[in-house]
């Protein structure tokens, strides 16, 4: 009899969720009157800044703003899937520019924003850095607005370097010897730390690449992997963490163990970008934070070159039906104003005139401030420049294995050089 | 027992109940043919096209070249299936054999078997990018807790997840530790409507635990036991988040987590190359589907 | 109506009997363990600032802090997070069983092995292939970023996975009592419906469990099908993944908030299976 009973009930519920999930479905997901513009945005200072502004801007322009936040890889995800289905839900959309600004153009999913910025006298294009806006734009297409950029610089142990009575090292040579020095004086440190993994270590091996005068292509365009310049510049990268990393699962660092090790105190020098620096200052994550001090990146024989590239950039999706209001959106958060208010909230932005400001380093420590402020004049690339962005990364970063292996460096360079003008080739048809 | 039935007197039923096989299965089967069809004509469509970044650009049908490519792709292709074989043998071996095991020290009933039963089902309920992250803070071979315990009572540091050799069987060995609770669960389920009096027949003419075991629970249990073995075979082999979490897109530096569905993953997210991603994407469910029905059909079943 | 009194040759039994109780338990130990372990570490990290999580001197030793928890409740709509795995996972698994249960039973009476072999199919697809079509057929259907679309997805995962747990379940299970009753006057499906449902109980509890399970974790789909409104709990854990930093702590507080809910609700199904348990005791 009970059961009999429950069985009854059961089929009631089913019924009921049914209707409910019917209902349900019809009302909520989309059909509101005014239409909302929709904002896809990556999760990164930048992003907060934005949500912390973001009732001002609506006040002021009339625009109601949905943000949806997702992680890295999964924002991009979203964009494959939501944009090779010709989705109209995307607005403004936030991405990695040297990453996917040119796949998505040559994708069809990005609005060419030149009409807007050239018209927009008072928000000034010009006021630009020339090195991120030449990366994005393409066929004199301009394709996004950088809203971050980032260098690579030196992170340090000034209580470390004090106690061996060293110097900052301002070569890569010197760097060597000092974290020599520091690893036999202390057992429980290594002396160097950087990405290891083939994948994640490419954009901050690209300084390198730059410092030893190297570079991924040559003036002709055609890959250039196997010069004695990049082949010096592999050498170097992989030779500080082989000779004085830590000594296994080096393959396998990627930024957040580097990151891990060196906050811990477990290492006295680690080289990477500086947008991550928080993660050293503060208390809550870092061991180091009364210890640790920034330099710029080291100089190779072609002196010190570091990348100054946009992390991310916004954009405006080629489908989307609110492609005023979207630009309404960019214009307010890259303008001037809004530029040096995120800036003193230590996102580094990529106007000129904003950097020229006094004020402008304030919300950075010192010496990063100092580290900074030398780095500005970089490379706007951290990585080749092909729509097939993360293939051409594979290949790229496959020599430095070998190198972390003591292999043939020469050898892998050359079949990476080999790999990478295939794709080259293969691009250009 | 006689129960008065409310069927059988209406009209339609006895044409319910003669026709009753397919009625009561369509439901289901008409669903998920509905929802799967159109993935499947859409990948095996996409595989014969050279399609790659957007798919509403312009592509060309190029027939089997794609197949060809891949089959003959002894860089990324066949070592991707050659993990994928093994990292699914390692797991499935462990946690079949463990998760048989473990059901058989429940299955009697004692005190506190309630808690332990919820307790067991723990790995099998954490979201498995949070069981990726947290293995992957675990194992790490510098600063991880695993390592530091290892020292303090004298054993050697491993390098789990860093080592090109270890981290494949690392990795099958925490899809064990997830999935083990769950073929337990679903034997405990089996076992608890086994009969008792062939097992205390046997018992009572002097069979051994392990005789009993053998000649009279397994055989009765086999076809629960097949089920989850097929269930679990499909999910190990398109193993996916804890991979991913761990190792990232491309499977590590080295490719050394690289499955064949990471493989796929990577082609069609990273490197957007749908052509090729349906191909591997369709080789992988051909030989997935043919393994797996060998398990099926190799099987008589078990009738009581 | 327990088990037949058997008679047991006296003396050497209970000493055997004690010694396998003695390793049962401490057998039992190990696994749990071996379970718990890694997991007492996920908890005590969640309580931990991130700079203690990596410092593996402080595995016990260090200042607890609830300031990861309030990260996770703090991030606004986490409770609306849980609303909606709660809706779809309820209304997906129920729905799912209500076509599941009497497919297997089909599938198992009649040995439909092609049907079988068709579900499996679904389940073998995986995510990246059915990610692009699906999001083009939904989002013509105008349903993406709706309940029902959810719904409807992770009825894809869990129907097959249902199917297959009660076909094996079902095939365990004695002819003689649905043919009995069925000489007592019920119809084939009146068998079925009075006699063999109540007596899968134990394979329905567990089918919903993991059932429930799945839906509970399903990343992907949400990820690609849902809207802000919609979104379901597996998708805050990548909040804590930051461009320019990992909040591991909050990553694992968020962990242990998204796995509590099920553990309530899987200590209350746990009594359906044990009930199941003894009714299977009666049976005969």
């Amino acid at each position: 009899m009970k059961r009999q009973t429950r069985f009854r009930n059961v089929a009631a519920a089913v019924s009921v969720a049914v209707l409910t999930a019917g209902v349900v479905g019809c009302s909520s997901g989309g059909g509101g009157s005014n239409r909302t513009l929709q904002v896809y945005m990556g999760n990164h200072g930048f992003t907060e800044q934005v949500q912390a502004n973001i009732e001002a801007f609506e006040e002021s322009t009339g625009i109601d703003v949905e943000i949806s936040v997702y992680g890295e890889e999964q924002l991009s995800d979203q964009y494959t899937v939501q944009l090779n289905a010709g989705s109209d839900d995307i607005d403004v959309m936030m991405f990695r520019p040297l990453q996917e600004a040119r796949l998505y153009w040559e994708n069809g999913w990005l609005e060419d924003l030149e009409p807007h910025a050239s018209t927009a006298t008072d928000w000034d294009l010009s006021d630009f850095q020339p090195g991120p806006i030449d990366a994005l734009t393409f066929d004199g297409a301009l394709t996004s607005i950088p809203v971050s950029t980032e260098r690579a610089v030196l992170y340090y142990r000034a209580d470390l370097l004090a106690e061996q009575g060293i110097a900052v090292p301002t070569t890569f040579e010197e760097l060597a010897d000092a974290a020599a020095a520091i690893e036999a004086a202390h057992d429980d440190v290594v002396g160097y730390v950087a990405r290891g993994n083939a994948h994640g270590a490419v954009p901050i091996f690209s300084a390198f690449l730059y410092s030893h005068g190297g570079d991924w292509v040559d003036a002709e365009g055609n890959a250039a992997l196997d010069t004695p310049e990049a082949i010096a510049a592999y050498e170097t990268y992989g030779g500080l963490l082989r000779d004085y990393g830590p000594s296994s699962g080096l393959a396998d660092i990627q930024w957040d163990s580097a990151m891990a090790l060196f906050t811990q105190g477990k290492a006295a020098f680690y080289i990477d970008a500086d947008s991550l620096a928080t993660n050293a200052i503060d208390p809550s994550s870092s061991t180091i934070v009364d210890s640790v001090a920034f330099a710029p990146l080291p100089a190779g024989p072609a002196g010190s070159r570091t990348f100054n590239i946009p992390n991310y950039a916004l954009g405006i999706s080629a489908y989307s039906s609110a492609k005023d209001e979207a630009w309404a959106f960019i214009e307010y958060f890259t303008s001037k104003e809004s530029t040096k208010q995120f800036q003193l909230n230590a996102i580094p932005g990529a106007r000129v005139s904003v950097w020229l400001d006094d004020e402008a380093l304030a919300g950075f420590p010192p010496t990063l401030a100092a580290a900074i402020a030398e780095s500005l004049d970089g490379v706007g690339r951290d990585r080749p420049a092909v729509a097939r962005a993360s293939e051409a990364r594979e290949i790229v970063g496959r020599p430095l294995l070998t190198v972390l292996e003591a292999g043939d460096t020469a050898a892998a360079a050359q079949e990476a050089n080999r790999a990478f003008q295939q794709l080259l080739d293969e691009v250009q048809d | 027992m006689a129960v008065r039935t409310t069927f059988g007197s209406t009209p339609g039923s006895a044409w319910i109940n003669e026709h009753r096989k397919w009625v009561l299965a369509a439901p289901a089967l008409v669903f998920v043919g509905a929802l799967v069809v159109i993935p499947i004509i859409y990948t095996v469509v996409l595989s014969l096209t050279d399609a790659r970044g957007s798919i509403l650009s312009e592509f060309s049908f190029i027939g089997l070249e794609n197949y060809a490519a891949v089959l003959s792709d002894t860089a990324r292709f066949w070592p991707a299936a050659w993990r994928t074989f093994a990292y699914t043998t390692v797991a499935l071996s462990l946690q079949m054999s463990l998760g048989l095991a473990i059901a058989l020290l429940l299955r009697r009933p004692f005190r506190g078997q309630g808690i332990v039963r919820v307790i067991i089902l723990l790995p099998v309920v954490a979201t498995p990018v949070a069981v990726g992250m947290m293995w992957q803070l675990i194992l790490e071979p510098n600063i991880g807790v695993a390592n530091h315990l290892l020292e303090s009572i004298g054993l050697p540091r491993g390098s789990f997840l860093g080592s090109q050799s270890t981290a494949l069987v690392t990795l099958a060995i925490i899809d064990a530790w997830q999935w083990t609770p769950m073929v337990t669960l679903i034997l405990l389920a089996g076992l608890s409507t086994l009969p008792e009096e062939p097992d205390e027949a046997a018992r009572v003419d002097g069979a051994t635990a392990w005789q009993r075991f053998r000649f009279i629970t397994f055989p009765l249990l086999r076809p629960t036991f097949f089920a989850a073995l097929a269930l679990r075979a499909v999910d190990a082999l398109k193993s996916f988040d804890v991979l991913y979490a761990i190792k990232g897109p491309g499977g590590g530096s080295y490719h050394e987590a690289e499955t064949l569905n990471i493989y796929a993953y990577s082609l069609n997210f990273s490197h957007n190359n749908y052509g090729i991603a349906a191909t591997v994407l369709t080789l992988f469910v051909a030989l997935t589907l043919a393994l797996v029905t060998l398990l099926i059909f190799r099987r008589k079943e078990v009738r009581p | 109506m327990s088990s037949v009194p058997h008679a047991r040759p006296a003396r050497r039994q209970p000493a055997r009997a004690r010694a396998y109780t003695v390793f049962r338990f401490c057998a039992i130990g190990v696994v749990v363990v071996t379970i718990l372990g890694p997991l007492l570490w996920m908890i005590l990290a969640a309580l931990k600032d991130n700079v203690d999580i990596f410092n593996s001197s402080r595995i016990f030793s260090f200042a607890p802090t609830l300031k990861n928890f309030v990260t996770v409740f703090a991030e606004e709509s986490f409770l609306d997070f849980i609303v909606n795995s709660l809706l779809v996972g309820a209304v997906s698994t129920v729905i799912s069983l209500a076509v599941a249960l009497p497919a297997s039973y089909s599938i198992s009476r009649f040995v439909m092995r092609r049907s079988k072999t068709f579900v499996l199919v679904a389940r073998i697809m995986p995510a990246v292939s059915l990610l692009v079509p699906w999001y083009f057929l939904f989002s013509r259907m105008g349903i993406v970023g709706s309940y029902t679309v959810l719904v409807i997805t992770h009825m894809f995962v869990s129907v097959p996975l249902m199917i297959y747990i009660l076909v094996g379940f079902f095939d365990g299970l004695p002819l003689e009592l649905e043919e009995s009753g069925q000489v007592d006057g019920l119809t084939p499906i009146g068998a079925f419906l009075r006699i063999s449902v109540p007596l899968s109980m134990p394979g329905v509890a567990t089918a919903c469990i993991l059932a429930f399970i799945f839906s509970w974790n399903n990343f992907l789909f949400a990820l690609v099908l849902a809207s802000n409104s919609t979104r379901t709990l597996p998708l805050s854990l990548y909040n804590f993944v930051r461009y320019a930093s990992v909040d591991w702590g909050g990553l694992m507080a968020a962990s242990v908030v998204i796995t509590t809910p099920i553990i309530v609700i899987a200590l209350f199904l746990q009594r359906y299976i044990v009930a199941g348990l003894a009714a299977g005791a009666t049976k005969g």
